[in-house]
């Protein structure tokens, strides 16, 4: 039970016990280890764990810590990355089966600067091939949700929502193009982070989606998540995208209240929709608890939001088509999952004046978005107009038109790609709770590089609430599965 | 504008890709819906998309 509480404590708390002493980054280490050892086979949510350099790594702390050398927050801290962020020696695999490893011994910088904060690299999570978000079937076992194994732990970044919610370390990087760390956030009810592109070094992603890819934090607290992108943040030499703006001290501008802020609510985003009647209540729950702390929130129209999904699709995954196809997709064809080659080749057939005038249309969507933010401060819309789907309904399976419609331009896309193509930082907050223990969230976007207020916004609104202190309790959402598996492991062999 | 396969196996001949018959109409219904929805848009928005630069948001800097 203490290992338990362990696990499931903040950074914040966690650190404060390693820099009293109290608790020794190896013990941090071997409780998360001991985990991932027992619920792993259910969840599925890392495809390499480095226990032997952790344990070697967290000694190291241990001792510099012992010294007096404490450099801060994270140090002592384990970490895991999505397996699309390059991390050394330690391979990368995008989930998929074509080579052992694509990370060609890059160190991305986001894992670089966490490892020189003293941050401990515990290993590398599952995602959907590629980190397209397209998967039917996975090489490394498919993601469960640790609140109820029977509905999504959504796309992508999936195994770095599953391991954060589920205590099994304490924060993940992952990659969001379109939605990939919000998504994940959202069905694991924890908080997720796409920063303002440019915010954080691209370098050493193996993504090629280069006008909207990003790495951000997924954490169980949003002082979490702001403690973490602080870190990553700034510029890199070595992303001449990445931006020389310096960074803010997120943290130093919290406060407990929102007087004076100005909320848009984006109709096309949330009250304009269809909602499924849980998510509904959320929202106005959230609303309330929103107004309640001082601010005002107004209904703004982003009536090109709509479009925000094909010209996502149009734009960015033929860039990223222009990639795979010389490199992978000629050769390999079957050794992809059916759903990632088919979106890959679907986008490498694109005409070109096509593509041209979707990146116009991005244009305008963007321009759109900016506007709001010359009346408003912060922008608040719904992550999904439904809460989590259950597994099998949730997985992209495209074989008629029907699919089309239900799968490929699913309600979770179109509330995030817009902020997406628009590149401005947005993060997935938990606020609520489905009468099946499925968690729901809220989600702020903020101007560019605008993360203060974005965090300002989300931190005040989750000190005012309790969904940040509720944890699956494993026992029960994924004990029964335990045997089921180990039966299942012992009839392979 | 909606696809059929030997359209798909035709295009797909320009890019120097060899879909297998068995993926061929998942890729159709894919990028036969993505055309739709960009005719829809140009239906909707075309004339302001002529008047837009495409200028992904990345923000650049000039060294020089």
């Amino acid at each position: 039970m203490i290992e338990e509480k362990l696990a499931y404590m903040s950074i914040a708390e966690q650190a404060a016990l390693i820099k009293k002493k109290e608790i020794s980054p190896v013990q941090l280490v071997d409780a998360y280890l001991g985990r991932i050892e027992k619920w792993d086979g259910v969840l599925h949510s890392w495809i390499t764990v480095c226990a032997d350099a952790a344990r070697r790594d967290a000694k190291h702390a241990e001792a510099e810590i012992a010294k007096g050398n404490y450099r801060g927050s994270l140090h002592g801290i384990p970490f895991g990355a999505k397996d699309q962020i390059t991390t050394g020696e330690i391979p990368t695999t995008m989930a998929s089966i074509i080579q052992p490893d694509f990370g060609e011994g890059m160190t991305a910088t986001a894992v670089d600067r966490l490892l020189q904060a003293g941050a401990i690299l515990l290993g590398k999570n599952n995602l959907h091939e590629f980190g397209k978000g397209s998967s039917v079937n996975f090489h490394f076992g498919e993601p469960k949700n640790p609140w109820n194994i029977a509905y999504e732990p959504s796309h992508s970044s999936t195994g770095s929502g599953v391991s954060v919610a589920a205590g099994l370390v304490s924060v993940s990087l992952g990659e969001d193009t379109g939605g990939s760390i919000r998504g994940p956030a959202w069905a694991n009810g924890v908080v997720g982070t796409r920063p303002t592109f440019g915010r954080v070094s691209r370098y050493g992603g193996i993504m090629y989606a280069w006008t909207q890819d990003t790495i951000g934090p997924l954490t169980r607290t949003v002082a979490d998540n702001a403690l973490v992108l602080q870190t990553i943040a700034g510029h890199d030499p070595k992303d001449p995208l990445s931006s020389t703006r310096p960074v803010p001290d997120y943290g130093k501008q919290f406060t407990e209240e929102l007087s004076g802020m100005k909320l848009g609510l984006v109709t096309e985003m949330s009250v304009g929709q269809e909602l499924h009647p849980e998510v509904a209540r959320m929202l106005r729950e959230a609303l309330e608890v929103l107004k309640s702390l001082g601010a005002t929130v107004e209904e703004v129209s982003l009536s090109k939001a709509k479009y925000a999904v094909p010209l996502q699709f149009l734009t960015s995954d033929c860039d990223v088509a222009s990639v795979f196809v010389r490199k992978w997709l000629r050769k390999h064809w079957a050794k992809f999952d059916v759903g990632t080659r088919t979106r890959i080749a679907a986008a490498a057939l694109v005409p070109a004046t096509i593509y041209a005038r979707a990146m116009r249309g991005r244009a305008l969507v963007r321009n759109e978005v900016l506007a709001a933010f010359r009346k408003y401060d912060a922008l608040i819309a719904l992550m999904n107009f439904v809460p989590p789907l259950k597994l099998e309904d949730s997985v992209e399976k495209i074989d008629t038109n029907a699919d089309v419609a239900a799968r490929m331009f699913k309600s979770r896309r179109i509330c995030t790609y817009p902020f997406s193509i628009a590149n401005v930082p947005a993060i997935s907050v938990p606020s609520g709770f489905t009468a099946e223990h499925v968690p729901m969230s809220i989600q702020i976007a903020a101007r560019p590089f605008d993360e203060t207020t974005m965090y300002r916004v989300a931190h005040a609104y989750e000190q005012a609430t309790e969904w940040h202190r509720r944890h699956p309790e494993l026992e029960k959402t994924v004990g029964p599965a335990l045997g089921k598996a180990a039966r299942q492991m012992a009839g392979a062999k | 504008m909606e696809l059929s396969k030997e359209d798909v196996r035709n295009l797909a001949k320009v890019v120097e890709l060899n879909i297998p018959d068995a993926d061929l109409n998942t890729v159709a219904l894919r990028l036969s819906s993505l055309l739709l929805l960009m005719d829809r848009i140009e239906k909707e928005i075309g004339d302001e998309l002529d008047r837009v630069d495409p200028i992904p948001p990345v923000y650049p800097r000039e060294e020089f």
